[in-house]
């Protein structure tokens, strides 16, 4: 059996994706794609975790040998500044699609460009 | 002069971005001459690696913060990093000339931002020895693209960078899964580390990691199924753009993907790997050579045509021979070449004429000449011919494939051939034997500019040895493993995980 | 209803398989390999009690130049999507007297804050991207309070790429002092603060980039801001 941890992030990323494949409105889809992202986040932090341990800041007691591993908290941190790059970029696409179109549903977009 | 100034790759294409905002006030044709000088000062940086590794033979190893692998981050400019690394800045410069002579909707200023970008983004995807910073640098790649693609600011350009950044997003998101599962088990990022270690992985892990790996480098490298934005985003992008896009981002996602499937090439379940991917190639191929069939707009057709080329690259890297692998990186040069003419030459008529439906082609050999004619020799090119460039690399994929037992595959491709050689004649047919019209004038810098590529073209069709000489050692900067962990100074670590 | 059954079959299928994948790394288990050496050496070699921040800025800095970019192409991205040949502010409703009076009262805090965040990224959690972030908000909440509230773009335009200029040069500083790209010279050799580690005047250049960093992130997301909030004008 998996742990806790990982089955929450696979699930986070699960939704996600299934809002990513099945809802019609872009802002939904962008929503299942912020989701999917925080899955894989939380997913990188908790194979960093070590059992027992503490957060890797060095001071008031803590030694090399109690801290957990501080490359995934620092791999998350860019992840999530990417995440938010992302984000901006399309709902900016999102808001040129809905004064072109007048819309945000994907089907009528379809149909409306013929 | 000093290996460590190869950094200049990274930092001059940064720094000068940053500046733009400082300068924007001098106008339009200031920042677009600025542009075309950053591009010319890379071009001069990436001849001078270029040169550096091929006379010495080895590669250089830029060392951030003067860490050791796998401690900080490395830069590894070996015979391939450093070839195509001067591809990419050798295009960028001709993109920027065209920008200078072509009309760029405004804001000026955040167009020149991001194509100096999607230069540093694709300079750092084949530069970067950190599996990481690769993900850093694809992102930089892919979200330039993103802006990039929807820059027309139609309604068009909306929804193909809208379906990009979605595909996009589910790609990165399964990338890092797939990294975090090699971290996960190896504790490392290094990918020479990563090479050295992987033959204790778990299989099943390697094979989970890997193949979310290569999926979502494949919307980056433009292949079936994940392509479905490839030809919306040619079409809606501005030409310039186009061209990069041909001519190197995808190129940037292709190695980044056959890097890592061959640094991995220890694990016990590397071939199933292998023939998810041949599986993918092929259908790329045919899919794009069938769906190029019946477009009436000469940048989608050509956007197509690429796609499959594409698909034909990878197929030929995922034999898993070294005479795959040569051949391969053979047809991207090639492929790079002979795209960044026809998208240059098809912009350019689309600047000139106002549009690139087929009808806009019509007496194009009366009209404008030199770019007709360019463009034949780069749509013969593309088709096969002997004596062009394209003709040496194909034939050398398929022999490839077939020694390595792949009869099927290449059967398809050639099938697929035979429909790319239908619609190129049509074009070319059009250009020339239909229509009349004025001769319009072009311009001396982009003549200039497609008539060295065309004749790029026929020289390495006439003369392959030397083309196929730089290829050969590419391939094998790739192919061969050993020597690539041999060339990264790895600090010897003790941990858990070694 | 049976798109949805399928995604559900496909979402279930890679659920499994990434699950089959996820056995092979159990968690909770201490498989560190570089992430021990940065452990034990992140104070002598960088001057830094946070290792997270240690990687970040210095081990990899790179991937934080990479990120700065990220970002960076974001809001020139945003630019040149929402650009327009005239655009305003076109908000009609005024901000409750609540939201006035808070906002007048809150921002030089949110401010300091920001800044407090920043400056000590070395030593606590935080850092140049959550201190930026939190002086973006200042911005937005005087944009969510007033009706003809402007940030001065042009200025905070060239802030943002004066910043992010600075940053490619302390790493150019650092390839002609100590022959390397983004080699710390302030603590590798000058030695700045190396009694001082755990205190504020300490860290290597840390402390400076995360200052830098933080300008250019909440210029950045201001901007990216401002950019979704006006709308275009027609004369």
């Amino acid at each position: 059996m998996i742990s806790v941890y990982y089955f929450g992030a696979i699930s986070l990323v699960l939704i996600g994706l299934y809002a990513v494949l099945v809802k019609k409105n872009v802002l939904k889809i962008l929503i299942g794609l912020s989701i999917m992202e925080s899955g894989v986040n939380l997913l990188l932090v908790s194979v960093g975790y070590i059992a027992g341990r503490s957060a890797p800041i060095l001071s008031e007691g803590v030694g090399p040998n109690n801290a957990v591993d501080p490359i995934p908290q620092a791999l998350v941190l860019t992840a999530i500044v990417i995440g938010v790059a992302t984000t901006a970029l399309a709902l900016s696409a999102a808001i040129i699609l809905y004064e072109k179109y007048g819309t945000l549903n994907i089907e009528e977009i379809r149909r409306l460009r013929g | 002069m000093n290996g460590q100034y190869a950094s200049l790759l990274i930092a001059l294409p940064l720094i000068s971005a940053f500046f733009v905002p400082l300068i924007k006030g001098a106008g339009e044709k200031a920042v677009k001459g600025y542009l075309v000088l950053i591009t010319t000062l890379q071009t001069a940086v990436a001849a001078w690696v270029f040169q550096t590794v091929y006379t010495t033979g080895k590669p250089i190893i830029v060392m951030a913060g003067a860490w050791k692998p796998p401690v900080g981050i490395d830069l590894y400019l070996g015979h391939f990093a450093a070839l195509f690394v001067l591809i990419v800045a050798a295009v960028s410069f001709m993109t920027a000339v065209f920008s200078y002579v072509a009309d760029i909707k405004p804001p000026a200023d955040k167009y020149v931002m991001l194509s100096l970008l999607l230069m540093l983004g694709a300079t750092g995807m084949i530069a970067t020895g950190d599996i990481f910073n690769l993900f850093v640098f694809m992102e930089i790649t892919s979200i330039t693209a993103y802006a990039l693609t929807a820059y027309n600011k139609t309604g068009e350009a909306a929804e193909a960078s809208l379906k990009y950044m979605i595909l996009g997003g589910i790609g990165s998101s399964f990338f890092l899964i797939g990294l975090t599962l090699i971290y996960g088990s190896l504790g490392t990022l290094n990918m020479a580390q990563i090479a050295q270690l992987a033959g204790s992985m778990n299989p099943t892990v390697a094979q989970v990691g890997l193949s979310l790996i290569i999926f979502g480098l494949a919307v980056e490298a433009e292949l079936f199924p994940l392509n479905a934005w490839a030809p919306d985003a040619y079409q809606a992008a501005p030409y310039a753009v186009a061209v990069m896009f041909s001519a190197f981002v995808v190129k940037a996602g292709l190695y980044a993907m056959v890097r890592l499937l061959y640094l991995m090439q220890t694990v016990k379940s590397w071939h199933s790997v292998l023939s998810l991917l041949i599986a993918m190639a092929v259908l790329t191929v045919v899919v794009a050579e069938f769906a190029a069939l019946r477009q009436r707009d000469v940048k989608r057709m050509i956007a197509y045509s690429s796609i499959s080329q594409v698909g034909l690259i990878a197929f030929a890297l995922a034999l898993g021979t070294r005479a795959g692998v040569d051949a391969g990186v053979f047809h991207m040069i090639n492929h790079a070449i002979v795209k960044a003419l026809l998208f240059l030459g098809v912009g350019y008529v689309g600047v000139k004429l106002g549009g690139t439906s087929i009808e806009d082609f019509r007496g194009l050999g009366r009209r404008m000449p030199l770019t007709a004619f360019t463009l034949t020799i780069g749509s013969l090119a593309a088709v096969g011919i002997p004596l062009f460039n394209i003709f040496w690399s194909k034939i050398r994929i398929l022999v490839a494939g077939i020694e390595a037992g792949y009869t099927w595959g290449v059967a398809l491709i050639l099938g697929a051939s035979v429909v790319e050689a239908v619609y190129y004649i049509r074009f070319i047919h059009a250009m020339w034997f239909t229509g009349e019209g004025e001769r319009i004038g072009e311009g001396i810098s982009m003549s200039l500019i497609l008539l060295f590529l065309a004749a790029l073209v026929i020289v390495i069709g006439v003369y392959p040895q030397y083309a196929w000489s730089l290829a050969q050692k590419a391939g094998n900067d790739i192919f061969n493993v050993g020597q690539y962990i041999k060339n990264v100074p790895l600090m010897p670590l003790t941990g858990v995980g070694a | 209803m049976l798109k949805r059954a399928l995604a559900i079959i496909t979402l279930l299928i890679i659920g499994y398989w990434l699950a089959q994948g996820l056995t092979g790394v159990p968690f909770g288990q201490d498989r560190m390999l570089v992430g021990q050496y940065y452990l034990n050496n992140v104070i002598k070699q960088t001057g830094s009690v946070n290792a997270v921040t240690a990687i970040v800025v210095n081990y990899r800095g790179f991937d934080t130049l990479g990120e700065v970019t990220v970002l960076f192409i974001a809001s020139t991205g945003v630019g040149a999507l929402l650009w327009r040949r005239k655009k305003k502010r076109t908000a009609r409703t005024e901000g409750s007297v609540v939201l006035t009076t808070g906002a007048r009262l809150l921002v030089p805090f949110i401010l300091l804050f920001g800044v407090y965040i920043f400056i000590h990224g070395h030593l606590t959690p935080g850092g140049g991207f959550p201190g930026g972030a939190t002086i973006a908000t200042a911005f937005l909440l005087l944009y969510m309070a007033f009706t003809q509230y402007e940030i001065p773009h042009g200025a905070f335009e060239k802030t943002e790429g004066v910043a992010g200029m600075s940053y490619v040069l302390v790493g150019l500083i650092g390839l002609a002092l100590g022959g390397y790209f983004l080699y710390d010279w302030i603590w590798q050799q000058w030695h700045w603060g190396i009694n001082d580690v755990g205190r504020l005047f300490s860290g290597g250049f840390i402390p400076i980039i995360y200052t830098l960093i933080a300008i250019k992130v909440g210029t950045e997301l201001s901007g990216i801001i401002d950019n979704m909030l006006k709308e275009e004008v027609r004369e």
